[in-house]
C-alpha cells in the first residue's frame, strides 16, 4: 500500500507531474521576463505562463473539418505523458525514483516521442501551415539529434571507462561516477561537449532563434496553427515543461555529483541551475539573435555543434 | 511398437516443407475448376506447416534438441556424409518461425487483396513455391541444396514481381532482379564449387568441422564468393536498387514475403557462412567487413528513401535499410550483438510486412501509391490509418514498440563493442545507427503527412475502407509489433537465447549431425555459453505502465479543472458543414485545397545534401548493366579484400 | 589438361559478366548470362575431375577397392544446375519479349522508367 501511495506521490507530485509543471511554468515566465529586461521592456508578469495555459483550458477546442479528430485531440496527451514519464527517468542529483530501470537511449527515444507527437498532432489538423511546421519540426530534430547523440555517448564513454564494458548508457551509473569522480563538466576534454548540449537544449526545446517549427510570423505557428483551447493549452505546457526536463537532463549529465544528501535541497539546487541554464541557453540568445532559417539550423548543427561534441568523443575516447 | 512422439518429431521439418511443395502442386492441379478448393488448399498447406513448425519449438528452442534428418536414411559413414540432410537447431528454427508466420499472413492477405486479378492458380503455385523454398533453405543442412532453394526462391519471387505485368515497370522491375539476382546466383554457385573442390563433401556440419583448420586461398575466395551471394539475396548494397524496384512494383503481399522473407534468407546465409562454416567471426577483419557493408547499406538506403515519391518503393529502401542495422550488429561478433540481430531481424519482417501490407490495402483502395497525388485518407481509412501508425512507430523505433526494443539493444551491442574494444570504429557505427533511426522517422512522418493527413484529394472522394479480411492479417502483424515490445525479456528467453547460442555454438552444430566428438576430432574448441550483458536497462511494462499512469493523471487534472463547456468538443455536423470556423486557417482567406507533398517535406535537410542526393539519383540509374556492374566489383572488391585480410 | 578447364571457365564467366556490364540489348544481356552459366558448370565438372578415371556408373557388385573414377556428386550438381540455367533463359526470353511489347525497345538504356 505504501509503495503504491509511493508512486502516485512520485506520478503526481515529486518529481513527476505538479514539481515538473510548476517549475516549467515559473521558468517559461523567468523566460519572458529576462528576455524583456535585456530589450529594455518591462515584460509579462512572472506568473503570464500560468494565465495563458488557464485561459487556454476556458475556451472552446475548434477541430477544423480536414482534421482527424481523435489523433488531433490525442497527440498533446501522449506527448504531455512521455515527457512526465521522461521527467520522472532523470535523477534529481542523489534523489532517482525510476532512474535504474531506463538509460539514455530510452530518454533520447522519449524526448522523440514528444517531438513525434506534436508533429502528429499537427499532421492531424489537415492544415498547409500544419504540414509546413512539422517538416520543420522534423528537420529540427535531425539536425539536435547527431550532437546530442554524441554527447550521450562522450559522456557514457566517460563515465563507463572503469566498469567491466568500458562504457555505460545508465543515467544512476553517469551520476554515481560524478559523485566519486567530480562533474563531467569540470573535466576539460568534456568541455565542447558540455558546450554542445548547451547548444541542444534551445533547439530540442524549440526555442527562439531555433523555432523553426513554429515561426509565428512566417507560417502562423506552424504546427500549432490549428490548435484551439485545452489542446492548445497542453501543448504550451509540454513546451514549458521540456524547458525544465532539458535543463535537468544537463544537470544530470555534466553536473550530476552535486548531491547535498537532501532530496528537497536537491530539487532547490536543480531548479536554481536550471534557472541559470535557463538564462544562458535561451533568453541570451532569444533577446541577442534573430530566427535561423531552417537550413541554417540543420547546418549549424551538423557542422558546429556537432564538431564540438566530437571533439570531446575523440578526447574521451583517447583517454584524456 | 509403441508410437513414439519424440523421434515422430524428426520429421517435421520435411513434411513442413513438403506440404507447401505439394500444396502448389496440388493447387495448380485443382485450382482451375474452383477458386474455393483452390484457396483451401493454399490455406491448408500453409496452415500445416505452420502447425508443424511451431510444434517444434517446445523441442528445440525450449529443450535445446536439435533435429537431423537424413534424407534417403543415407547416414554419415566413418565420419564422412553422402546423403542429403535437414539440420533443425534453434536459429534454423527461429528462421523457419519467421517465414512459416509470414507466409500464413501473407497468404491470407492475398485471398482477398488479389481477388481483383486473373490467373490466380499460377499466383497461388508460385506463392507455394516460392515459400516451400525459403523454409526449404533455413532448414537444409546441404549446401548444395541452399543453393537449390536460393534458385527456386529466386525464380518464383522474378515471376511474382511480374505478375501484374500490366503494372507499368512491372516487368522492367521483374527483369533486372532476375539478370542481377542471377549474379547473385552465380556467385553462390562458385563459392560451392571452389568449397566442394577442396573439401569433397557439401553437407554443412561436415564443411564447418574441416574448414577452420583447412588453409588454402580457394578457401578464402570461397568466401568471398559466398558473402557476396547471399548479400546479393539480402539486397544489401551495391545490390539494394534491386529491391526497390521489385518491391515498388510486385503485389503487396509479394512485397512483403521480398521483404520480409527472402532478405532473411540472405541474413541467415552471413549468419551461417560466418558463424557456422568459417567460424572466423572473432578476426577483426571479418568484423570490420560485415559491419562496414551492414552500416553502408543502413546509411545509402535511408537516405535514398527521402528522394522516393512512390509508397512501396520508399518502404523497399527502408527495408534494406532495417536489413542493414541486422547485419552491422551481426557483424559485431559479439553474443549481445547477435541476438539483438535476431531481434530486430524478426522484427523487420513484423513491421516492414505490415508496412506493405498497409500500402497495398491504399493502392487496393485508391490505385495509386504516388506520394505527391495522395493525402487525408485517415478520414476515408481510419483502421488502415491506425494500422500505418503502429507500422511507422515500430520501424522508426519508438517506444513501446518493438522496433524499439531490438533497437535499443542494437545501440547496446554496438556501443559495448566500441568499449571493450576501444575501437573508434564501432562508434561511428553506434552513431550512425542512431542517426539512421532518426532519419527512418522522418521518412515514415513524410509518408503520414503525405498519404494519410493533410486534405483529401478530390481525386480520391469516393475511397472506401478496405474489407475486413484483408485488415486482420494487419491487425495480426500489428498486435506482434506491440506484444515483443512490451515483453522483449520474454521473447529474449525463449526465442533470442536459444536461437544466438545456436548461431554461435558451430561445434554442437557438428556434433548433432556428425556424431558426438566429430568436430573435437578436428580441433575445434568445445562451446562455452557466452553471457549476455546489457549496460542499461529497459523495463517497457514498467514505463507503460508509468505512461498510462501519467496519462491517467492529465486527464484527471484535465477534468477536474477544465471549464464544463470547454470540455465539450465540436462535433461536425450538417450545420456546422459551412461553417466557415472548421475550416483550416488560410491567412483570412477561403480555403482552397492545399496539401503539402511529399516531396516538398524536409526541405531544409534535403538542401544541404543536395549534391549528396543527385549524386545518388544518378547513381540509381534504373540501367540493368550499371546495376550488374556494381554487383560484379562488389564481388571484385570482396575478392581483392578476402585475399589480402583473411 | 585440367589447367585449360579452369582457364576456360574463368574466360567464360568473365565474358559472360562483361557482355551484361557492357551490351545494351537485352538478348545480348541474357546471352551473357548464360555464358556465365556454362562456365560455372565447366568449374563444378572440372573440380570432380580425376585425370584417368571412368564413368562412375557400377553396380554394388561391381565395385571395388581399387576402381578408379570421376567423382559422380559434381556431375549430379551440373545437371541440376544446367536445369537452372534452362529456366533462367527461358524466364529471361519470356520477360523479354514482354517487355519489347511494352517498352516497344530492346536497348536497356530506355528500359529506366524505375531509377533513382
Amino acid at each position: 500500500m505504501t509503495t503504491l501511495l509511493w508512486t502516485i506521490f512520485h506520478v503526481l507530485v515529486f518529481p513527476g507531474l505538479l514539481f515538473c509543471v510548476v517549475v516549467g511554468l515559473l521558468l517559461a515566465g523567468l523566460d519572458r521576463k529576462l528576455v524583456a529586461r535585456m530589450q529594455n521592456r518591462v515584460g509579462p508578469p512572472l506568473l503570464q505562463p500560468w494565465y495563458d495555459f488557464l485561459k487556454c483550458c476556458g475556451k472552446e477546442t475548434i477541430i477544423p473539418r480536414h482534421a482527424r479528430r481523435g489523433l488531433f485531440l490525442a497527440a498533446p496527451v501522449l506527448g504531455f505523458a512521455a515527457l512526465i514519464t521522461a521527467a520522472l527517468f532523470i535523477p534529481v542529483f542523489s534523489y532517482s525514483v525510476y532512474s535504474t530501470s531506463a538509460d539514455l537511449v530510452v530518454i533520447l527515444y522519449l524526448l522523440t516521442v514528444v517531438g513525434v507527437s506534436m508533429i502528429v498532432g499537427a499532421a492531424a489538423s489537415g492544415s498547409p501551415f500544419a504540414g509546413v511546421g512539422l517538416s520543420r519540426e522534423m528537420v529540427a530534430m535531425i539536425s539536435y539529434e547527431l550532437p546530442f547523440v554524441l554527447v550521450m555517448l562522450a559522456v557514457g564513454r566517460m563515465a563507463g571507462v572503469g566498469t567491466p564494458l568500458g562504457v555505460t548508457f545508465s543515467l544512476q551509473a553517469i551520476v554515481d561516477w560524478q559523485a566519486a569522480n567530480g562533474n563531467l563538466l569540470f573535466h576539460w576534454s568534456m568541455i565542447p561537449a558540455a558546450l554542445a548540449m548547451l547548444f541542444v537544449i534551445p533547439c530540442e526545446i524549440g526555442m527562439h532563434p531555433f523555432d523553426i517549427a513554429e515561426a509565428e510570423t512566417e507560417i502562423c505557428e506552424g504546427t500549432l496553427a490549428e490548435y484551439s483551447g485545452p489542446p492548445a493549452g497542453l501543448f504550451r505546457l509540454t513546451h514549458c515543461v521540456k524547458m525544465y526536463v532539458m535543463c535537468a537532463l544537463f544537470c544530470v549529465l555534466f553536473l550530476g555529483g552535486i548531491s547535498t544528501g537532501y532530496a528537497a535541497l536537491d530539487a532547490l539546487v536543480m531548479v536554481v541551475l536550471s534557472v541559470v541554464l535557463t538564462f544562458v541557453t535561451m533568453s541570451v540568445p532569444h533577446a541577442v539573435c534573430a530566427r535561423f532559417k531552417v537550413e541554417q539550423v540543420f547546418k549549424f548543427y551538423w557542422t558546429v555543434v556537432a564538431g564540438l561534441a566530437l571533439i570531446s568523443l575523440i578526447l574521451v575516447w583517447l583517454g584524456l | 511398437m509403441t508410437f513414439d512422439f519424440s523421434n515422430f518429431i524428426n520429421n517435421f521439418p520435411i513434411l513442413a516443407i513438403m506440404s507447401l511443395f505439394l500444396g502448389a502442386f496440388v493447387s495448380s492441379l485443382v485450382g482451375r475448376r474452383s477458386a474455393k478448393v483452390r484457396n483451401t488448399v493454399v490455406f491448408l498447406s500453409m496452415l500445416i506447416s505452420l502447425v508443424l513448425i511451431l510444434a517444434l519449438i517446445k523441442p528445440v528452442l525450449l529443450e535445446g534438441k536439435i533435429i537431423n534428418y537424413w534424407l534417403g536414411n543415407w547416414e554419415p559413414v566413418n565420419g564422412w556424409a553422402f546423403g542429403n540432410s535437414l539440420e533443425v537447431d534453434a536459429l534454423s528454427l527461429f528462421f523457419a518461425l519467421i517465414v512459416v508466420v509470414a507466409v500464413f499472413v501473407s497468404g491470407v492477405y492475398s485471398f482477398f487483396y488479389m481477388s481483383h486479378d486473373d490467373s490466380l492458380v499460377n499466383y497461388y503455385t508460385l506463392f507455394l513455391m516460392l515459400s516451400g523454398s525459403v523454409l526449404g533453405l533455413v532448414l537444409s543442412g546441404d549446401l548444395f541444396n541452399m543453393f537449390v532453394m536460393i534458385e527456386i526462391m529466386t525464380f518464383t519471387a522474378v515471376a511474382l514481381t511480374a505478375f501484374r505485368n500490366h503494372y507499368e515497370g512491372a516487368l522492367e522491375g521483374a527483369f533486372k532482379y532476375l539478370v542481377v539476382g542471377s549474379l547473385g546466383s552465380t556467385s553462390v554457385l562458385i563459392g560451392i564449387a571452389l568449397i566442394y573442390s577442396q573439401m569433397h563433401t557439401l553437407n554443412l556440419a561436415q564443411i564447418a568441422a574441416m574448414l577452420p583448420g583447412y588453409d588454402s586461398p580457394v578457401i578464402l575466395i570461397a568466401f568471398a564468393f559466398l558473402f557476396v551471394g547471399f548479400g546479393s539475396k539480402a539486397f544489401l548494397f551495391p545490390f539494394h536498387p534491386l529491391a526497390a524496384d521489385a518491391h515498388a512494383v510486385a503485389p503487396a503481399s509479394i512485397s512483403l514475403m521480398i521483404s520480409g522473407v527472402l532478405t532473411k534468407c540472405g541474413v541467415y546465409g552471413i549468419i551461417r557462412l560466418c558463424y557456422c562454416l568459417y567460424q572466423n567471426m572473432d578476426q577483426t577483419f571479418v568484423q570490420y567487413f560485415v559491419t562496414g557493408i551492414g552500416v553502408i547499406s543502413m546509411f545509402v538506403c535511408v537516405t535514398m528513401a527521402f528522394n522516393q515519391h512512390n509508397f512501396k518503393r520508399l518502404l523497399a529502401f527502408h527495408s534494406i535499410s532495417q536489413v542493414g542495422y541486422v547485419i552491422t550488429v551481426i557483424g559485431l561478433g559479439s553474443a549481445l550483438g547477435m541476438s539483438a540481430g535476431l531481434f530486430h531481424a524478426m522484427n523487420h519482417t513484423i513491421f516492414k510486412g505490415l508496412l506493405f501490407l498497409t500500402a497495398g490495402a491504399v493502392q487496393h483502395a485508391t490505385g495509386s501509391l504516388d506520394l505527391d497525388e495522395l493525402g487525408g485518407l485517415s478520414k476515408k481509412m481510419p483502421g488502415t490509418c491506425a494500422l500505418f501508425l503502429i507500422g511507422a512507430a515500430s520501424i522508426s523505433g519508438l517506444p513501446p514498440f518493438n522496433g524499439f526494443a531490438s533497437k535499443w539493444m542494437i545501440y547496446q551491442a554496438t556501443f559495448q563493442k566500441a568499449g571493450e574494444t576501444g575501437n573508434f570504429f564501432f562508434v561511428v557505427v553506434c552513431v550512425a545507427a542512431l542517426i539512421t533511426s532518426v532519419l527512418t522517422l522522418a521518412s515514415f512522418i513524410k509518408v503520414a503527412q503525405s498519404v494519410f493527413f493533410g486534405q483529401l484529394n478530390l481525386k480520391f472522394a469516393n475511397t472506401k475502407e478496405v474489407s475486413l479480411g484483408m485488415r486482420i492479417p494487419m491487425w495480426i502483424l500489428a498486435a506482434l509489433c506491440i506484444l515483443p515490445g512490451l515483453f522483449p525479456d520474454k521473447v529474449q528467453q525463449w526465442l533470442l537465447t536459444p536461437a544466438t547460442q545456436a548461431a554461435m555454438n558451430a561445434p554442437g552444430y557438428i556434433d548433432a549431425a556428425m556424431g558426438s566428438g566429430y568436430a573435437a576430432s578436428f580441433a575445434i574448441p568445445a562451446y562455452q555459453p557466452q553471457q549476455i550483458f546489457l549496460s542499461g536497462a529497459w523495463q517497457p511494462v514498467m514505463w507503460l505502465l508509468l505512461l498510462i499512469s501519467v496519462t491517467l493523471a492529465v486527464c484527471i487534472v484535465a477534468l477536474l479543472g477544465g471549464d464544463e463547456k470547454a470540455t465539450v468538443t465540436s462535433e461536425i455536423s450538417a450545420d456546422t458543414d459551412c461553417d466557415p470556423k472548421y475550416d483550416s486557417f488560410f491567412s483570412g482567406e477561403a480555403s482552397v485545397y492545399s496539401q503539402v507533398g511529399g516531396s516538398d517535406l524536409f526541405w531544409g535537410f534535403k538542401h544541404n545534401w543536395r549534391r549528396y542526393f543527385s549524386f545518388m539519383h544518378d547513381w540509381h540509374s534504373g540501367v540493368v548493366n550499371d546495376y550488374t556492374l556494381y554487383g560484379t566489383a562488389a564481388i571484385a572488391v570482396a575478392l581483392v579484400l578476402c585475399v589480402i585480410f583473411l | 589438361m585440367i589447367f585449360t578447364n579452369y582457364l576456360v571457365c574463368f574466360v567464360l564467366i568473365a565474358l559472360g559478366i562483361y557482355c551484361m556490364v557492357t551490351k545494351k540489348n537485352l538478348f545480348k544481356i541474357c546471352v551473357g548470362m548464360g555464358l556465365v552459366d556454362y562456365g560455372v558448370n565447366l568449374l563444378i565438372v572440372s573440380v570432380g575431375f580425376h585425370a584417368g578415371g571412368t564413368a562412375p556408373i557400377f553396380n554394388i557388385s561391381e565395385l571395388t577397392r581399387d576402381s578408379f573414377f570421376v567423382d559422380p556428386i559434381p556431375q549430379a550438381l551440373t545437371l541440376t544446375s544446367i536445369v537452372i540455367g534452362a529456366c533462367t533463359t527461358a524466364m529471361t526470353l519470356s520477360l523479354i519479349i514482354m517487355l519489347y511489347k511494352q517498352y516497344g525497345t530492346l536497348e536497356s538504356d530506355q528500359i529506366r522508367r524505375l531509377r533513382g
